[in-house]
């Protein structure tokens, strides 16, 4: 399975929800997440409404809810880790659970947003927004590389297997750590090669 | 016939002072098919580069290179972009934008032409018909290089200049680009290490090893030169050697 696989199988899925306008999808989702973000504490209902209407967009959009919730989980211990800092002021608690729930609806929105919607219709969308060109090109770049880069990181991976014969996991984390250099080593070369093409095309 | 492209005295060094090209002198004639060869690291590939500007970094005032007699320098470095067209070696490289339309269109648009007029054109030209809106992540080695091939034609170069374009092809993908460069009448400009792909579709060689020009002649009468092409790390392609009746 080619890395893309693993990302973009469900943004081609065809339901009510996959058919609705691609702007609409996003600006519906940009609103939820600063609503519920900005949301204050009485507003309790806010997260839980969200959650609600979430549940019911999930449903529609016939996704396996094995790929959202798995998606969710990558995403989850970054989530976690700023969420534990708070437990060390007073009512630590409470605002570690708010944070909790309201990042996990934010994510939950753009991971269903991304499971419902192909990429190349956000792109668009984000141009027709007016959103400046510079932005909306890094992002395409970043998304269209992500996988050469996954790839390349799996070949690697593969690479070493095929050499690695007595597993000893001090020597595996020194070789991750060059495999990761190499990585970026790689990326840059390349990210020179690709400006050299598009200049050749006539950018500037 | 016009001179297509004069390098005139050409040098490069590398950031840390390797020399890349040494004092290099050649013409290109219109609808020529040249083809340059040389071990790897001859700097085939850096000479590509410096044909539409890529290379230097910074252009020096006075040009050691002219396109159709524009001499290259910061002035004239978008007309000659414009009219020299680069195939990089490596598709992915090359195809920098999320969809197949897309990355076609990317040099019309910078060019100000209309791209609904040219991307299909181009795209029916390389048998790519219904990859408009493919991704080139879910795309094979062949349908990637042909869809790069389209990203340059858009552009409408005089000049094409090719980088190893028939590495990682199948025999077929092979056959077809083949097939598809000798029906582009266009100034031809190809770096390979398949010879054979040399011999079917230059006229001319010139052979390149460690920055300088070893040789330039008719492709036969180089290629089949057994002394020269060992010494600079090629060899006779298979298919002089039985070009013979047997």
């Amino acid at each position: 399975m080619k890395a893309g696989e693993l990302f973009a199988s469900s943004a081609d899925l065809d339901s009510p929800v996959h058919r609705l306008p691609a702007a609409m999808k996003l600006w519906i989702a940009v609103a939820m997440v600063v609503l519920v973000a900005l949301a204050p504490k009485a507003w309790w209902f806010v997260p839980w409404g969200a959650a609600l209407f979430l549940a019911l967009v999930s449903g529609l959009s016939r996704v396996p809810a094995r790929v959202l919730v798995g998606r969710l989980l990558i995403v989850e211990p970054f989530v976690l880790g700023v969420a534990i800092l708070s437990l060390f002021q007073e009512n630590g608690v409470s605002i570690f659970l708010a944070l909790l729930a309201k990042s996990t609806v934010c994510i939950y929105t753009m991971v269903l947003l991304s499971c419902t919607t192909p990429f190349t219709a956000w792109i668009d969308a984000l141009r027709q927004a007016r959103v400046p060109s510079i932005f909306v090109t890094t992002v395409a770049l970043m998304y269209r590389y992500l996988y050469v880069l996954l790839d390349e990181a799996l070949r690697m991976r593969r690479a070493r297997a095929a050499r690695s014969f007595a597993p000893n996991r001090r020597f595996d984390w020194r070789l991750l750590a060059s495999v990761a250099g190499q990585l970026f080593l790689r990326s840059t070369a390349r990210a020179e090669r690709i400006y050299s093409a598009m200049l050749s095309r006539g950018w500037r | 016939m016009r001179t297509a492209l004069d390098v005139n005295g050409l040098s490069y060094r590398y950031s840390d002072g390797t020399a890349a090209l040494d004092d290099l002198h050649f013409q290109v004639q219109e609808s020529e098919c040249v083809g340059l060869i040389g071990p790897n690291g001859a700097g085939k590939s850096t000479l590509l580069l410096h044909l539409n500007g890529v290379l230097p970094e910074t252009l020096a005032r006075t040009a050691t290179l002219s396109v159709f007699g524009e001499p290259l320098v910061e002035a004239n470095l978008r007309s000659i972009r414009r009219q020299v067209g680069l195939l990089f070696q490596d598709p992915d490289d090359q195809l920098f934008c999320p969809t197949v339309y897309e990355d076609v269109a990317f040099g019309p648009k910078q060019l100000g032409l209309d791209p609904a007029e040219i991307v299909p054109r181009v795209l029916a030209e390389v048998g790519l018909v219904g990859f408009e809106s493919r991704s080139p992540s879910r795309m094979s080695h062949g349908e990637k290089r042909r869809a790069c091939l389209a990203g340059v034609l858009a552009c409408d170069p005089a000049i094409l200049v090719l980088d190893e374009p028939s590495s990682d092809l199948d025999p077929r993908g092979r056959r077809e680009l083949i097939a598809l460069l000798r029906r582009l009448p266009i100034t031809k400009i190809i770096a390979s290490h398949d010879l054979e792909l040399v011999v079917e579709l230059c006229s001319r060689v010139l052979v390149l090893d460690r920055g300088k020009i070893v040789a330039d002649g008719p492709t036969t009468e180089i290629l089949n030169d057994e002394p020269l092409m060992l010494a600079h790390g090629l060899e006779r392609p298979h298919i002089l050697r039985h070009s013979h009746p047997h």
